[in-house]
This record gives C-alpha cells, sequence and structure tokens, in this order.
C-alpha cells in the first residue's frame, strides 16, 4: 500500500484541532477565578460593538452594499439576543431606512433603489419584527410582499432569489418564512414547494441547496423550517436527517457545516437550529421508525410533580399561517440531539472576541458570525426545557447564570417575545 | 487570549479606503439609474462592469447586465447579424464574471449570470472546463463550483465517464474532498442504473471503487471522507432483492386447531397444534427486510374451506412509511365445517409483483409454501376437562433436550423449515468475495493501528458477510464470524463509552443472530419445560431460553416464528420491539431486565395468545414519575383506544387515572398468570385494579384472586 502524505485539508484540519485544543487546555489549567472569567459573555463590549456598527461602519464594508438589510438584522437580532434594544433614534433611523429599501412593488432590496430579493426581504421583515412596535410593522406592505412572492415563485414549484435569479433551497424558506410570520401564506405560495424541498435532500440525510448537490447545515436548516412552517415535515426521512446532523458536531464541539469541513461558530445556529426544531417532531419521527405509539424517547422531565397537568392539550389554532406558532407552544418532547455544554464552550472560548464572534480561532469578528454564534448560544440554553416560555436551570448555562440569552423561535430566528408581539399584530390583520 | 492585536491603520491606508468606498458608491448610484433609465450605452454597460468587478454581490447590476445584453442583442445592425457580432457581446459578460468570480468565488449572482449566458449556447465546453478547474483548484469543496459544473456537464452531455474521472483526479489531489466524493456516488449510481460499457457488472465496479478508497482510508484511518463513502459503497454491495425467509405455519407441517385451552399440549413434528376458539389461527410471512406491498393481489392463498374472500393483510412491525418484516393474517374456517381430516392450504408468495423492499428492491422470485390444517371434531368436551395451573418458571423445571427426544426432533425439524433456498439469487457470490476482501484489508489496517471505525467497519463487513452468506442459495458452510464481532463489539464499548448504547444494540444483534441462525447453536437455547411436581399427564413444553446475554435488543426472527414460550430473563431489555412477531407466544419471561415503564411493553398487545407473563425485577415505577406520557395515548391526551371503561372503575378506590398505562398494557390481554413484584410501582391497589382489568386472570405474584 503506497503511503500518502496528509492532504490539506487534512493539515487545515489539524491546525485548527490543535488550535482549538490548545485554547481548552491553557483555560482548563488556569485557577479557578481566572478560569471563570474566561467562561463569561462580555454582554457589554458586544453591545456597544454592535451599537457602534449600526450607526457607522468602515468604508471595508461597502462590499456588503447589496446586503444592507442583512447588516440591520445580524446586528438588531444580535442585541435583542443580547436583552437590550437600541435607542429611539436609532431605532426610527433603521425603520426609515429599511422603508426606503422597500420596492414600490413589493419587496425589499440590498439597499434603497435595489431590486426587491427574497433574502434581503427575509432579512428586513426579521429586523423590522425584532424591532417591533406599531411603527416598525406597520411599514411592511404585506399585499405588495404578497405579489411579490407570489412573481418569485418558479415552475418547480420552488422560488427564485430574485426576477431572473436562481433558484434553491435559500429562496424557499425566506419566502415561506416571511409569509408565515406576516400572515400571508396561503396554498398558491406553498404549492410544490415541498416537491422542490424533498428532491434536495440527499442519501446522506441532510438537505444541499439544488438538486444534486452535497447535503449542508446552512440548506438543511432552511429546508426544515420551510417543511415546518408548510406542514410537510413529515415528507422528510427525518431519521436520515437526524443521522446525518448528530455527526457534524466534532471533536473541535463546535459543529462543521458539511462532512470534513472546518469547524465554523456559525452553524452553531444553522446545525443547532436544525437540531433544536427536530426536538419537537418526536410525533412524526416515531412514525417513521415505526415505533410504537406508546414508545417514549429520552425526554425532557422539569420536575417529579408534574403530571398530567402539562399534557394537557393546548389550545392550537387553525391554519396554515399558524404552523410556526403551534409549533413554538407545543412541547419538546425528547431531549436535545447535540452537545450543549461542548458547544457552549467552543463559542464562549474559541469564537468570543473582546467584542463580537468570529467563525473560529484566527478568524477576525464580523457581524454574520455575532448574529449565528449568538442565537446558537440562545439554542443552547434553552434546549433543556420543555416549554419555549420555561426558563433553564442553572446548569443548563455554562459560565455564570448572567450569559443567559433571550429563547427564539427557532423556525424563523426571531427572539421569542418579539414573535409574540408579531404575531398578535398581524393575527389581527 | 482571544483578540490579536489589532494593526491600526495607517492614515493614508485609512484615506485611500474611503476614496474607494466613495467611488464605489457612486458607481452604484449611477447604474442603479441606469438599470431604472433603461439606459444602454457604451459607457454605462462600461460603468456596470466596474460596479460588478468590485462588487459581486450587486444582484441588481447582474440584472442590469442581462437587460443591457437583451437590448444589444436586439439591437443589432440590420446586416450585421452574425455570430461573430454575438459572440463578442456574450464573451465580454463571460470576462466579467470571470473577473468577478476572482473578487469573490462565493458570489451567487455571478455563477448565476454565468449560467444564464451559457443556457444562451453560448461558449465552448473547454473553456468552462478550465474556468472549473481553476477555481476548484483554489477551493476544491466550493459548492458554487461544483454545482456549475453539474449544470455544465448536463447542458454540454459530458458523459458521466469522464466526470467520474474528473473526481478521481481531485481525490488524487486531496483524498479528504468529501464534495468529490459525493459527487463520484451520485455518477457512479447513476452509471450503474444505465448499466452502459464498462458498468454492466455491478460487482466489478464496486470491487474497484473498494480499492480505490482503500487508498485514502490507509493513509489516515481518522479522515471522515473516505469512510463515508466505505460506507455508501457497502450499502451498494448489500443491495439486493427482499427474500421470503420463512412463515407460520411452517412449509410442509400440518396444523391441528383446537381449543385446547392454556399451553398447547406437546407439539410433534409434523403435527403442530394451535388452539382457537374461533378457528382461525394467524398467518405470518416474514422477509429478509421490510417491505410493502403485502396484499391479496401480491400473496395468493389457495385453500378449500377459507372463507370469506380477499384476506386483510397486516404489517406486524411496521417500521418507516408501513414497510415491515413480518406481515400477518388471520385465516379461519367457518363454523359449518365441524371436522376436518385433511385440508391443504397453498400460499405463493410474490406471485404477482407489487411486494417491495425500502430500498426500491422488487421481491421478484414468486416462492411456493404448503401445509395442511385439521380440525378435530368435538374438542369443545375436551377442553372443558383441562383447567389451567399456575406455571412456576424456576430453574430446576428446565431441563436441557436430549439429543433424541422428541423436542430435539421438532427443533430439528422447524430448523429446517425454511423456504427452499433454490430460487434464490446468486449474484451475491461476487459480493461476498469483494466483502472478504475487503475484510481482509481492514484487518491488515487495524494490524497497525487501533482506530474505533476501522473497527467498527470490521464488525459491519462481518455481519454483511454472514447476511450474504445465510440468505445465500449457496450453504458452503463457509465459516462465520460471531465471535470476533461479539469481541470487536466489546472492544468499543470501552474504546468508546459515549457510544455505548449503539454498540450494546449491534453487539445484541448479532448475538441473537448467533444464537438463532442455525441448528446447532438453537438446541442450545432450546430446554424443555416440565413442572417437577406435577402432575406426570401434564405434557412437557420446549422452552427457548436467551437468558443472561446482555441482550439490549431484540433480534431477527426468522427462525423462532414457532416459539411458545420463551425465557429473556436477566438481560439488559429497555425495550421489546420485535417480540409482536412472536405471534403463538404464550408464555414470556421477561424478568430481571431494565424496562422501565408499562409502556415499553406495548408490542405485547399483539400478542393474542399470551398467557403468562413475568416483568419481576425490572424498573417500571422505579424513575421519577414519568412526564413523558405526553406521547403515549392517555385519558388526557385522546387516544388510539377506543374506549375507556370509566365507568368499570367508578366505585372503586383505585381510579383509572392513575394507573391508565397499565390499562393501556393490559386492557387488550388475556393473561392466567403475571409475576410483577420487584417493580417500583407494584402495590397492592395495583393487583386489585390488574385483577378487575382483567377476568382472565388467576394469579399475580402467586397470590390467586380468591386470596
Amino acid at each position: 500500500m503506497a503511503k500518502m502524505t496528509a492532504s490539506k485539508t487534512q493539515e487545515e484540519q489539524w491546525m485548527v484541532q490543535n488550535q482549538v485544543f490548545r485554547i481548552y487546555d491553557l483555560v482548563y489549567r488556569l485557577p479557578p477565578h481566572a478560569q471563570s472569567v474566561n467562561f463569561e459573555l462580555r454582554r457589554d463590549d458586544h453591545i456597544e460593538y454592535l451599537t457602534r456598527s449600526l450607526t457607522q461602519l468602515g468604508p471595508n464594508f461597502t462590499v456588503l452594499d447589496a446586503n444592507r438589510p442583512w447588516l440591520c438584522y445580524w446586528i438588531i437580532h444580535s442585541i435583542a439576543l443580547l436583552g437590550d434594544c437600541v435607542d429611539d433614534n436609532l431605532e426610527s433611523d433603521a425603520i426609515d431606512f429599511l422603508r426606503r429599501c422597500q420596492d414600490p412593488n413589493g419587496g425589499y432590496g440590498g439597499g434603497p433603489g435595489q431590486m426587491p430579493h427574497l433574502a434581503t426581504t427575509y432579512a428586513a421583515i426579521n429586523a423590522l419584527l425584532t424591532l417591533g412596535g406599531h411603527k416598525s410593522l406597520s411599514s411592511i406592505n404585506r399585499e405588495k410582499l404578497y405579489s411579490f412572492l407570489l412573481r418569485m415563485k418558479d415552475t418547480s414549484g420552488g422560488f427564485r432569489m430574485h426576477d431572473g435569479g436562481e433558484v434553491d433551497v435559500r429562496a424557499c424558506y425566506t419566502a415561506i418564512s416571511v409569509a408565515s410570520v406576516l400572515n400571508i401564506l396561503d396554498e398558491r405560495l406553498t404549492q410544490n414547494v415541498g416537491d422542490y424541498i424533498i428532491s434536495c435532500q440527499t442519501y446522506e440525510g441532510g438537505i444541499s441547496g439544488e438538486p444534486g448537490a452535497e447535503a449542508h447545515g446552512g440548506y438543511t436548516f432552511c429546508g426544515l423550517a420551510a417543511m415546518v412552517l408548510i406542514n410537510e415535515v413529515h415528507r422528510l426521512d427525518l431519521p436520515g436527517l437526524i443521522n446525518w446532523v448528530v455527526f457534524r458536531q466534532g471533536i473541535e464541539c463546535g459543529f462543521q457545516g458539511r462532512t470534513n469541513k472546518l469547524v465554523d461558530g456559525c452553524y452553531s445556529f444553522w446545525q443547532g437550529g436544525v437540531a433544536a426544531i427536530i426536538q419537537r417532531l418526536h410525533l412524526m419521527i416515531k412514525e417513521q421508525l415505526g415505533l410504537s405509539s406508546t414508545f417514549k424517547f429520552d425526554c425532557i422531565t422539569e420536575s417529579d410533580d408534574d403530571s398530567s397537568d402539562t399534557d394537557r392539550e393546548k389550545p392550537m389554532l387553525e391554519g396554515l399561517n399558524n404552523n410556526g406558532y403551534n409549533f413554538i407552544k407545543g412541547s419538546k418532547g425528547m431531549r436535545p440531539l447535540f452537545n450543549s455544554m461542548a458547544l457552549q464552550q467552543y463559542i464562549l472560548l474559541c469564537t468570543q472576541e473582546e467584542a463580537g464572534f468570529r467563525d473560529k480561532p484566527g478568524k477576525r469578528r464580523d457581524h454574520y458570525h455575532t448574529c449565528y454564534v449568538l442565537s446558537g448560544l440562545s439554542v443552547c440554553h434553552h434546549c433543556n426545557v420543555k416549554e419555549a416560555e420555561t426558563p433553564p436551570l442553572p446548569k443548563d448555562v455554562m459560565g455564570p447564570y448572567s450569559n443567559l440569552l433571550e429563547p427564539v423561535h427557532p423556525l424563523y430566528n426571531i427572539v421569542l417575545d418579539k414573535y409574540y408581539e408579531a404575531h398578535e399584530f398581524f393575527a389581527r390583520l | 487570549m482571544h483578540g490579536r492585536p489589532r494593526k491600526a491603520p495607517t492614515d493614508e491606508e485609512q484615506e485611500a479606503s474611503s476614496n474607494k468606498a466613495v467611488k464605489l458608491r457612486d458607481l452604484q448610484s449611477q447604474v442603479l439609474q441606469f438599470h431604472r433609465n433603461k439606459i444602454y450605452t457604451k459607457e454605462a454597460i462600461e460603468i456596470s462592469a466596474k460596479l460588478l468587478e468590485s462588487n459581486p454581490e450587486h444582484y441588481t447590476g447582474w440584472n442590469y447586465r442581462k437587460l443591457a445584453v437583451e437590448h444589444l442583442l436586439d439591437h443589432l445592425p440590420e446586416n450585421g447579424v452574425d455570430s461573430e457580432s454575438i459572440q463578442s457581446i456574450l464573451d465580454e459578460e463571460l470576462r466579467l464574471v470571470e473577473n468577478a468570480l476572482k473578487r469573490n468565488f462565493k458570489s451567487y449572482g455571478a455563477w448565476h449570470h454565468r449560467k444564464w449566458i451559457l443556457s444562451k449556447g453560448h461558449s465552448s465546453t473547454d473553456r468552462e472546463l478550465r474556468l472549473l478547474s481553476k477555481f476548484q483548484k483554489l477551493d476544491s469543496r466550493n459548492f458554487h463550483a461544483w454545482n456549475y459544473r453539474r449544470f455544465i456537464s448536463a447542458l454540454k452531455k459530458i458523459p458521466d465517464e469522464e466526470e467520474l474521472q474528473y473526481t478521481t483526479n481531485m481525490i488524487y489531489d486531496n483524498f479528504s474532498n468529501y464534495s468529490a466524493w459525493h459527487n463520484r456516488s451520485v455518477l457512479l449510481s447513476n452509471l450503474l442504473e444505465k448499466g452502459g460499457k464498462g458498468y454492466d457488472d455491478r460487482g466489478t465496479v464496486l470491487g474497484e471503487e473498494y480499492e480505490f478508497v482503500r487508498n485514502a482510508l490507509f493513509t489516515d484511518p481518522d479522515d471522515q471522507s473516505g469512510w463515508f463513502y466505505h460506507l455508501w459503497l457497502l450499502e451498494q454491495t448489500l443491495q439486493r432483492e427482499p427474500l421470503f425467509l420463512s412463515s407460520w405455519p411452517p412449509n410442509g407441517s400440518t396444523l391441528c386447531l383446537s381449543i385446547d385451552g392454556y399451553l398447547n399440549s406437546q407439539q410433534s413434528w409434523p403435527m403442530l397444534h394451535f388452539q382457537s376458539k374461533a378457528r382461525t389461527f394467524p398467518l405470518i410471512l416474514y422477509f429478509s427486510e421490510a417491505v410493502e406491498g403485502v396484499s391479496s393481489s401480491t400473496v395468493t392463498v389457495e385453500s378449500e374451506y377459507n372463507a370469506g374472500g380477499d384476506l386483510i393483510w397486516r404489517p406486524l412491525s411496521p417500521k418507516k412509511f408501513g414497510f415491515s418484516q413480518a406481515w400477518l393474517t388471520d385465516l379461519k374456517f367457518s363454523d359449518k365445517v365441524h371436522s376436518l381430516e385433511s385440508c391443504p392450504v397453498k400460499i405463493t408468495v410474490a406471485h404477482f409483483p407489487g411486494i417491495i423492499s425500502s430500498s426500491g428492491m422488487p421481491c421478484s422470485q414468486s416462492c411456493h409454501l404448503s401445509f395442511t390444517v385439521c380440525v378435530p371434531a368435538n374438542d369443545q368436551e375436551r377442553s372443558e376437562v383441562q383447567t389451567a395451573h399456575r406455571i412456576s418458571l424456576e430453574e430446576e423445571n428446565f431441563k436441557a433436550l436430549a439429543t433424541q427426544s422428541e423436542e430435539a426432533k421438532l427443533v430439528h425439524s422447524l430448523s429446517k423449515l425454511e423456504i427452499e433456498k433454490v430460487n434464490r439469487p446468486t449474484t451475491c457470490k461476487q459480493s461476498l468475495e469483494t466483502i472478504s476482501n475487503e475484510i481482509a484489508h481492514c484487518q491488515e489496517l487495524l494490524s497497525s493501528t487501533d482506530c474505533k471505525i476501522g473497527k467498527l467497519t470490521l464488525a459491519r463487513l462481518w455481519m454483511a458477510r454472514n447476511t450474504l452468506i445465510t440468505y445465500g442459495s449457496t450453504d458452503d458452510g463457509t465459516e462465520v464470524h460471531y465471535e470476533d464481532i461479539l469481541a470487536l463489539y466489546r472492544d468499543l464499548m470501552k474504546m468508546d463509552p459515549v457510544h455505548i448504547c449503539y454498540y450494546e444494540d449491534e453487539y445484541s444483534l448479532a448475538l441473537w443472530k448467533q444464537a438463532t441462525s442455525n441448528l446447532v447453536s438453537l438446541l442450545k437455547h432450546c430446554y424443555q419445560y416440565q413442572e417437577t411436581s406435577s402432575s406426570p399427564s401434564m405434557n412437557p413444553s420446549l422452552c427457548v431460553r436467551l437468558n443472561g446475554l446482555s441482550l439490549s435488543r431484540i433480534g431477527s426472527m426468522e427462525h423462532l416464528l414457532w416459539v411458545q414460550m420463551l425465557d429473556l430473563s436477566h438481560n439488559k431489555l429497555r425495550s421489546i420491539e420485535g417480540l409482536e412477531t412472536l405471534q403463538l407466544l404464550s408464555c414470556l419471561n421477561l424478568s430481571n431486565n431494565k424496562i422501565c415503564s408499562f409502556t415499553a411493553l406495548e408490542p405485547l398487545k399483539k400478542l393474542k395468545s399470551l398467557q403468562v407473563l413475568d416483568i419481576s425485577n425490572n424498573e417500571i415505577g422505579a424513575h421519577s414519575i414519568d412526564t413523558r406520557r405526553y406521547l403515549c395515548s392517555s385519558p388526557l391526551n385522546h387516544a388510539l383506544v377506543s374506549e375507556w371503561h370509566f365507568d368499570k372503575f367508578a366505585s372503586d378506590d383505585v381510579t383509572l387515572k392513575d394507573h391508565w398505562d397499565a390499562y393501556l398494557i393490559f386492557d387488550d390481554l388475556n393473561l392466567i398468570q403475571l409475576e410483577i413484584m420487584g417493580n417500583a410501582i407494584v402495590d397492592d391497589r395495583l393487583r386489585s385494579f390488574l385483577f378487575k382489568l382483567m377476568p382472565s386472570l388467576k394469579w399475580i405474584d402467586g397470590e390467586s384472586k380468591c386470596d
């Protein structure tokens, strides 16, 4: 057998691994006090970094000129996760800015005057919902947005990113997510989306961006969340999907996005979010596995005395648009399928900078990673409670309990309180 | 330790980059204006190129370019519509995309623009492949590039063989490139399906692939990509038709229907007895893997007295989406038939196509089986004579079988009742060679390194080999390696305790297979049960004992369909999924396992013949109150159970609500004897509840109902 030398991929993997292990080793050899400092979330510094970025960004950010609503969402959502909000002036400016990104014929573009685009529409809507309040929520032109979504519908059942743009699973998710959260989802929009997403689930178990490609963390999140929102998640091979996603958390403790890729902080949410969604799909999973109706997963137990009260069926709201609401109101039927403590360790020790978060040691912080690392950390904190609103136990939070972040709605990635406010607002319209 | 000091940019650098930003802003607003006002002059188009070269993410800019191209193509001078001028327009676009990709080769807009130009029928295959090679060299995992590659090969009809060669080159360059392995599996599936030249012989192709992936595995046994592909190959190698393996009643037997009551009397081949009050008996078909499509249109049953037309087939243990290894129907003899000397029943499985495995393989070989049924007259009178007595599962009541005993002969005959192997496809011979070859290589690898995934793969390969041997047409006595498999899993449990439950389950499956798949080992687990104290008139019974084996999971049932008395005590069973297949079971010992709730016993609900059940010394109720019950049907959460007889218990101090999970399981059973002590949940209230629930029940833990 000819011996080859290590591949480039392996060299890179070893390098990252060594860096990560060195950090863990160093921290665990520190005296207890110094050690605990390292596990602290530098909340105030993060908030300052984020708030500053919202008013003024350096000239290097011109590459994001076609993604400005994304910057708004990444920053505003991160601040909300940290339990803070932007001041009134800034909020008002952000709403005005996003209003200027809104196309007269519906949807939001990457900046004022740009064509409407599904991804930036998703970002703009999520940012506006996170800001909340009447001014923000009523700035959205739902009727026009609906007609924009309909225009983006492709004959394959999927959606096009923008007029003349590409069709992929990301487009399906962003379209379905905004329609659902704004209470404008209907059968014309959902028609055959499920078929398209099913055609992207690969034999590995995860979901790819387009048919024929390999499974990918971001697309797996998009595909799964969209399928839940259109109430067709039973059509996915869920055991296969679980099998894929659980093996994406590696020895570095964080998640990778695809097989044999390097760990990356942003997948804390993409893959962690998939795991969080799966926790509420226990009935479907059981059915697909052919487990008997009485089979019980290793489930979350909160205390010894809550017997039948919590089992009482909750009132479910009817209609396609309430899938997201009913989903979050239901209970988690199984324990998290990832190692929450390990992921929190990776996040706090390897991705946290003085302010802001990064992909991995050796990379620079940015707003995208700050947003998705924090979202992933929130998923970790809240993965062991059965009901969405229940505060987690101190043992679920690595580091001091003050690290605790706000819970998110995992299908939309909007802070839960903000989601409820928006749900109530749009349910009346 | 986190933030490395950031180098503050110098004033000049800062100024330069601000200037650049101002310029870019300016470009952007100009392009947006051109877009809005539909200005497609040469200058305007050049400005848009500048914007896209610095910011390839600017999708509005790309759309402007598309409109501009359409405009230019529409406005070519009347006499000048020649391919050259079209080409120069499109060439300019290709050049622009290339420059944009150099800036950011993850730009969705740029790749999409190129697809758009290509679909206009321009550019040469070579040129695109050259471009791709360049970008794929820079980032071999870039999924945009791989997507574009698949787009080009479909558009230009590049043969899959050539693309396969490309993945070979990519893998030689970096064997950890999973994107290349993935594309390889997609291409190879296509090629094997089409079966063109060089790909018509599946076995050879797969054999070569094993050899190819081995290089990667040997270089670094800890690399994920190769093993992932290896696992895919193994799955392809094992893909075969689902086989019909065994049935009850077994082929060639004579079944005597009686309403003898209680444990069935002594059986002696070929005369089998089955008690039935309703003159029905179960007909069970067992397949090598979960299948769907078992119905009266795929399976024919011919019998003179079988009244009732089309039979309803039910999956016994439905797996994903309604697939099941075992299928059940009830054969019924009408009441008009008082006694029957012999009634032959002929069954043809897969008489018509439609039985399909979950991997989509059809069961194409039809299989015949036949047995005879007789219904003795006056059986009613006899049944009244016999009265039930309490069974004692004490060790002293079990005796190993003497070689020449009636029971040994019976087991001997039953074990030969598999469906004839003649019809089985012989194609697996090559697969067998391939796998044996892989085993040798895997052993070689393990001789130099102690890697988990290597050991796991070796264990899987050995199991795969055993499957091929036992389901193959030739039984050439090839040695099976159960001991080695078990040793590997024991090793893995120590090496990798995090995944111990998985290894325990796999260990159990291997052990179960070892114990049941051949006569010699099965006989070791067969015992004669006869109570030492009982009257001689009591016939001894045949009991299969798989006790004290550390089983955590129940395995395949193909050789056990006839079992009526089963001892699974002193194992580690947490669930009993699989037992529902044993429709004849009348006495079951599950004592000293790890069952932690009544609801885990659900498979028992399907066992209509079960009369004696021992679940003593388990962990039912030992864990904190079960808050997971919302998963099951409960009175509070509507139900699978059609009706809850609340009133039946209304006057008692035992409320149904306290014991609804016991109700759920035991309401469907007709037990005569139950051993339940040694579970935290047991108290007198539960005992009296169970007596009330099951009128047939005579003893709980030795206490009889009247006490």
